[in-house]
């Protein structure tokens, strides 16, 4: 599998490694994929009040592409507003990466886990008004 | 042809032991006993076997089983051993032969090692194995 250099850069080096505490209110944790699938991606993040994600981390089972993938988004939503956050596309991933064809659901699978940590975030919100 | 037996079964069975006593959840794939000599199969659970290829660069292995290691499909062999599908995607294939000296096999082992370790650090199932969650019972969000 030839992969590129920035692929290979995340996979070797990746970015947000680690663990918050899913119980904390501020923090939505997204999980994704399934092990009979060679995927699984884990993704949290620790949102502010001003609804900015401050904190970013991912824990992946997967092969270099979904590794370096879920590294990459970690980056890229950090800083970012949920609503900025929501509209990264799978296809910014691969073009980053230079994800070969065949690995394109790597990508598709770190948008989801995007989407799933944040709706996990506004679960929780929505759960503590009632 | 029996010294050439005796060399591989010895690297073969020193490769196995010394990864399996050092570190927990290494399955071997097919029977102990009757498999070609030389041939070693194994599952790292909560490493995928791509990842766990790149990791060890250094080595010449496979993931699956031979006739499917140009392919990304878990292995259908190894389906018929009866490989859980959890594990199916975390098995690695060695190959040990007549030329294969024991400073290689030392150079492996100590690669391995590192790799699982490194490997285990970023896997979110082995994290949740740790917290002594049962992966069977999870549903899953698939596509």
């Amino acid at each position: 599998m030839a992969y590129s250099e920035k692929l290979l850069d995340h996979y070797n080096n990746p970015q947000n490694v680690g663990s918050l505490d899913k119980k904390q209110k501020n923090v939505g944790t997204g999980l994704v994929g399934a092990p009979a699938c060679g995927d699984v991606m884990k993704l949290q993040i620790e949102v502010n009040d001003e609804g900015t994600i401050d904190k970013a981390c991912f824990k992946t089972f997967g092969c270099g592409s979904a590794i370096a993938s879920s590294s990459l988004v970690t980056e890229l939503i950090k800083g970012k507003t949920l609503e900025d956050a929501q509209k990264i596309k799978n296809t910014d991933i691969a073009k980053e990466l230079s994800l070969p064809p065949v690995k394109i659901h790597c990508s598709v699978l770190a948008e989801d886990a995007i989407k799933a940590a944040i709706t996990d975030y506004q679960n929780k919100q929505s759960e503590n008004n009632e | 042809m029996s010294e050439n037996k005796q060399h591989i079964e010895k690297l073969t069975a020193k490769l196995y032991d010394s990864l399996t006593k050092q570190v927990p959840d290494i399955y071997l794939n097919g029977d102990k006993q009757h498999r070609i000599y030389g041939n070693l199969n194994l599952s790292f659970a909560y490493i995928e076997g791509e990842s766990m290829i790149m990791a060890i660069k250094d080595l010449a292995v496979s993931s699956g089983s031979a006739c499917t290691s140009a392919s990304l499909e878990p292995s259908y062999v190894l389906k018929a051993l009866g490989v859980d599908e959890e594990l199916a995607h975390t098995s690695i294939r060695f190959g040990i032969g007549k030329f294969t000296t024991e400073e290689e096999i030392d150079f492996a082992i100590k690669t391995i090692l590192n790799s699982i370790e490194k490997l285990r650090s970023l896997s979110p199932l082995w994290e949740m194995a740790q917290e002594g969650i049962d992966l069977k019972s999870i549903q899953w969000e698939t596509h």
